[in-house]
């Protein structure tokens, strides 16, 4: 079983200007084979949560609080040399927003794929190169990749060769962060099919981190909205994006506000207004300013995350009273 | 851009520099140089030590080769410094025809090496009786000369009491002396001053001892005649070791000359930088924003001017020509704007291709819009940063043509100390205090602008910023 | 006049590519065909919008309109002006006339400008205003159109202190504030926040109502297209291949590409987690510099039969009234796709 739970995660940001709070109290788990999707607009901590789930906080972030337990052990308490040998990449790997355009542009595939697998495991030359071929097998991608420059790759043939490599060592579970926001429709597409058919093939869990309401849409078996921090709302694809709606107002109107191929609108929905400075963020829900249900309470006091069906989780004032 | 755009620009770049230690260490001592070269005139006993650095008369009350006077405090016996007695108690009367003046100049004495000479310098007019005396601490009266000028007009009086006092030594010699000692000596090899100052005892000249104390000179002037007269009477104690830096072989004062030489170092180095850095930028701005054609010709030409070594080429120019300080900063200029053009051009063609610069395009900004309003500010501190990088460079360049002696000989620089240094043999003497002090000056002006230029670097430049 | 505010016949752009030294002996050249021969016409008032993959020659083609590039071959005329050829003099009126927003708003403004300066080149450049006042009144007033008030509380921001979609307002407002007849949009909203990019777009609409604009709208984004154009055009590696009204071309596409394009889609809807999603296209796009014989998009059809690489390549021909395909096949398409979903 390869169960992770995360419990009051808290990751600050220690800036000159003060102190960003960049995860601030978030929790979930993850199930074995489930993908969990995470979304939210950009700066509401998504990406710092995917660096602190491997415990490697981007400078000056810092974690200060919470626990991440994998299988029932805290990783936040392990040494830098454990979660190099036991954690990172053996267990938890991430794909890294961009990743495919940082790939060396000096060496061949063979060479960076290489690189990757035996800076985290001794592994003869032979062994790996095995390894390699057949996780390229699993990717889509023909051997003879290895021999060739990135610039010779396409968009689709990079992220594929980015994911091969966060699967070497077989880790369980692995976090996607925006693994598809560079890429055109057709090729965007086809990588979703490919994460879904790894995830049959090897049984992994995702954590699927995007902006993209649509693309979340189809992968994600539940679904977490961050906003500015914290979590809104967790619910199974059903309860979000099923004709029930969701229950986060948030939510609602970020549904709303996502242009449909097949329907004509006149008008389509936004939220007024910015996402708050986390600097400094609004007291009680860090919704209520752009919130068109806000209520009295909702300025003063901050809604926890509550249980209102099975598996649905929201923070916001409105749906408990109801 | 408006004011207070740039307010708010320098004070978020203050903000910045103030927390790089090195940075502020450069602008401490960038704000000592431009202080020293304000208090020139204060700071320097000869105010004229830059004009008349070639000028032997100008030096000729200084001691030759002196060393610094702090030496003293290394030493067991203590060489008398160099001062000036300026302040006398005078006392004057005016008659008819006559005017009798009375000055006494007090002079500590505590050293064990007397001094070289004791100078009276005055100024007077006429027929004029002087009568100099020494007053002992050891109740002693000399009276050093009896002396008689003329002048016709009103002249600088110099009397030196070693040469004056010659026929007086012997006097006093003759009754304090041992005569058999007295007997095997020429006159002619003592030194009147070094006599006014060791007890008066047997062996005087074989084994002097010191009379310390206060001694005092009296002088008394009779000027004759309706318009005679004798003012401002001061006296040099020319000693044995001299001021902050000691003197030359050409008893020049070489604090003054190192004082005298900083606003020219500082002319040389900023103004040399400024210009070619400017050429620089827009030369390598023009290059890359235009491009094709234009870009090729005007790198060819770059690629020109780079490989010519300047240092020849200055040599050659230096000796055909009268050297002068301006052809020198002129030449500098020709040749050193090539150090930025590269690194300008490549940030150009790099800004070029920003999407501003495309929308600027797209607004129908003309050429010269885009480069002044959009380019060149960009470039500003890159500017900044070469210009200061540039500033030791031009130093030691001016300082190297000056030390194979094509300097500017109307001026005194750091390199000319140098290469005088060089000349007169002060390695080989042991002269340090010749070379020190300007290799030094030269050094610490460099550090100060390459600490400025680092420090800039570091904030302006973003590929090395770190958060 | 016309009911046609910018029409562009046969237009072309191609890049050369370095050659090696052997080429260069045998004094071979070779072409990126970044646009390779296209034409349509822009109505007035009406939204245009251009889609495609990245490296389709939709940029380019803003780029060529906009006369930041000198086109390879062809015609573009304005207000049935040939604008092909212009001087300097023409070229500056010309720019009065048509506007650019750029992709993204942050690098399309030079970071050391304040909005004030940021609104106000315009008008120094076009010398519109004779005093600082009257140019700050102009500026105002864009910023009032644009819906960022009150304008002062902008206009001595820098752009990094603005937020993504004031940023992109900003940039709309510098284009309007030359009351230009036309505007070419860059994929203006998609690097802007979800939660704000539908107001921008209503806020360009109100705009083009108000002022009577008509818009090029360049993006790769299908949904967005469909709520911001009314009629929109297909490209795929430097031709149009389909070109309609919005609702036809995505409601009833005609060609294979346009199919998988719209296929390809996300839909948030629950429910396709476990489903994979066909998308009816083969390999990846190839490069412009090596274009395919006969027609470009055969390689990749999974309709292709011999006549789509053997003939030449098809034109764009108006198959539906309004809407223009360029595949020979597309009726025999349309029967097997009806076939495949009643089977």
């Amino acid at each position: 079983m390869d169960k992770l739970e995360v419990k009051n995660l808290k990751l600050y940001y220690y800036t000159s200007k003060g102190v960003i709070r960049g995860v601030d109290d978030v929790s979930f788990s993850l199930g074995p084979g489930e993908t969990l999707g995470v979304v939210g607009e950009s700066g509401c901590g998504k990406t710092t949560l995917g660096t602190a789930l491997l415990n490697m906080p981007t400078p000056p972030g810092k974690i200060v609080g919470g626990e991440i337990l994998l299988d029932g052990e805290d990783i936040l308490k392990l040494t830098e040399n454990d979660l190099r040998k036991k954690i990172r990449w053996e267990k938890i790997s991430m794909v890294f927003q961009g990743a495919m355009n940082c790939l060396t542009p000096v060496y061949n595939i063979r060479k960076q794929m290489m690189e990757t697998i035996q800076f985290h495991r001794e592994m003869e030359k032979k062994e790996a190169e095995e390894r390699i071929k057949k996780y390229l097998n699993l990717v889509g991608l023909s051997e003879d990749v290895l021999r060739r420059y990135p610039h010779e790759l396409s968009g689709g043939m990079k992220q594929r060769i980015v994911i091969a490599t966060a699967l070497f060592l077989e880790p369980k579970i692995v976090i996607c962060d925006e693994p598809t926001t560079a890429l055109d429709v057709v090729v965007q597409a086809q990588i979703i099919n490919l994460l879904k058919e790894l995830k049959e093939k090897l049984n992994l869990s995702f954590i699927f981190i995007t902006h993209d309401l649509s693309t979340e849409a189809e992968v994600a078996d539940r679904i977490m909205i961050m906003y500015a921090g914290k979590v809104a709302e967790i619910g199974t694809n059903q309860q979000i994006y099923g004709p029930q709606g969701a229950a986060h107002p948030y939510t609602q109107m970020l549904m709303a506000a996502t242009p449909r191929l097949h329907q004509r609108v006149d008008n389509l929905a936004f939220i007024p207004g910015t996402p708050p400075d986390l600097l400094s963020p609004p007291s009680g829900c860090r919704f209520h300013p752009r919130c068109p249900q806000v209520m009295e309470r909702c300025r003063i006091e901050e809604p926890r995350l509550t249980e209102i069906e099975p598996a649905h989780t929201v923070a916001c004032w409105r749906c408990f009273h109801e | 851009m408006n004011i207070k755009g740039i307010k708010d620009n320098f004070r978020d770049f203050w903000g910045e520099f103030s927390k790089v230690k090195y940075g502020m260490v450069g602008l401490v001592l960038f704000f000592i140089f431009l202080l020293i070269v304000v208090l020139e005139p204060i700071l320097i006993p000869f105010p004229e030590a830059g004009k008349r650095w070639r000028d032997i008369t100008y030096w000729e009350d200084n001691p030759k080769n002196a060393a610094p006077a702090w030496t003293n405090w290394f030493t067991t016996k203590k060489l008398t410094p160099q001062s000036i007695l300026d302040d006398p108690e005078i006392k004057e009367k005016k008659a008819a025809n006559t005017q009798v003046l009375e000055a006494v100049f007090k002079y500590d004495y505590f050293y064990d090496v007397p001094p070289i000479d004791l100078i009276l310098r005055a100024t007077g007019k006429g027929l004029i009786n002087m009568v100099i005396e020494l007053e002992r601490p050891d109740g002693l009266t000399l009276e050093v000369t009896k002396k008689s000028i003329k002048l016709s007009s009103e002249a600088p009086i110099r009397v030196s009491l070693d040469k004056e006092g010659t026929s007086m030594v012997g006097e006093f010699l003759k009754s304090y002396e041992d005569p058999v000692i007295l007997q095997g000596i020429s006159m002619s090899t003592v030194k009147p001053v070094e006599v006014f100052f060791v007890q008066a005892q047997n062996r005087l000249l074989d084994n002097p001892v010191p009379l310390k104390g206060e001694y005092r000179i009296k002088l008394t002037s009779v000027a004759v005649g309706s318009n005679s007269f004798l003012k401002e009477p001061e006296i040099t104690v020319a000693g044995r070791v001299f001021g902050l830096m000691g003197t030359d072989a050409s008893k020049r004062d070489i604090w003054s000359g190192v004082i005298a030489g900083t606003k020219w170092a500082l002319l040389i180095g900023l103004l040399t930088s400024a210009v070619a850095v400017v050429i620089g930028v827009f030369y390598g701005v023009t290059s890359a924003y235009f491009g094709g054609t234009v870009d090729q010709v005007m790198m060819r030409l770059y690629e020109i001017f780079q490989s010519i070594p300047l240092l020849p080429v200055m040599i050659v120019v230096s000796a055909v020509f009268k050297p002068s300080i301006w052809t020198m900063i002129l030449m500098m200029c020709s040749f050193f704007w090539v150090s930025s053009v590269r690194t300008v051009r490549s940030m150009g063609l790099q800004i070029k291709e920003e999407t501003y610069v495309e929308a600027a395009h797209a607004l129908g900004a003309s050429n010269r819009r885009i480069i002044f309003k959009h380019m060149v500010p960009q470039l500003i501190p890159y500017a900044f940063a070469s210009m200061a990088l540039q500033v030791p460079v031009s130093i030691v360049y001016e300082a190297s043509i000056s030390l194979i002696g094509l300097g500017d000989a109307t001026i005194v620089t750091w390199g000319q100390i140098l290469h005088d240094a060089m000349q007169g043999g002060a390695v080989l003497q042991g002269i340090w205090w010749w070379i020190v002090p300007p290799g030094l000056f030269i050094a610490i002006m460099g550090m100060t602008f390459a600490f400025l230029g680092f420090a800039m670097d570091t904030i302006l430049n973003p590929k090395l910023k770190t958060r | 006049m016309s009911e046609f505010i910018l029409e562009v016949e046969n237009l072309k752009k191609w890049f050369p590519i370095k050659r090696s030294l052997g080429e260069l002996l045998r004094g071979q050249r070779r072409w990126v065909r970044a646009v390779d021969g296209i034409s349509f016409k822009i109505k007035q008032g009406e939204a245009f919008g251009l889609i495609g993959e990245s490296g389709c020659g939709k940029t380019t083609t803003g780029k060529l309109i906009m006369k930041l590039l000198e086109p390879t071959d062809g015609q573009i005329v304005f207000k049935e002006k040939d604008v092909t050829c212009l001087n300097s003099e023409e070229l500056q009126e010309y720019r009065r006339g048509v506007q650019m927003i750029f992709q993204d708003p942050y690098a399309s403004m030079n970071p050391r400008f304040r909005i004030r300066e940021v609104l106000s080149e315009p008008l120094y450049i076009h010398k519109i205003g004779t005093t600082e006042k009257e140019k700050m009144k102009l500026a105002a007033k864009a910023l009032q159109e644009v819906k960022l008030t009150p304008p002062e509380e902008f206009m001595d921001r820098y752009p990094h202190m603005l937020s993504g979609g004031q940023r992109q307002r900003v940039a709309t407002a510098r284009t309007l504030i030359l009351s230009p007849s036309f505007v070419v949009a860059d994929e203006p909203v998609s690097m802007v926040d979800l939660s704000t990019r539908a107001e921008l777009l209503q806020m360009m609409k109100e705009v083009q109502h108000v002022l009577g604009l008509t818009y090029l709208y360049i993006t790769h984004d299908l949904s967005t297209a469909r709520y911001f154009t009314d009629r929109i055009a297909v490209m795929y590696l430097g031709k149009i291949i389909e070109m309609g009204s919005a609702d036809e071309v995505i409601d009833h596409a005609l060609h294979p590409y346009t199919k998988a394009l719209i296929a390809a889609v996300p839909e948030p809807v629950s429910g396709k987690v476990g489903i994979i999603k066909e998308v009816p296209i083969k390999g990846e796009i190839p490069s412009a510099a090596e274009i395919p014989q006969g027609c470009r998009f055969h390689p990749r059809c999974l309709y292709a039969k011999p006549e789509c690489w053997d003939q030449e390549e098809p034109e764009l021909f108006e198959a539906e009234p309004g809407h223009f395909v360029a595949c020979r096949r597309y009726k025999e398409i349309k029967k097997d796709s009806i076939n495949e979903k009643v089977g």
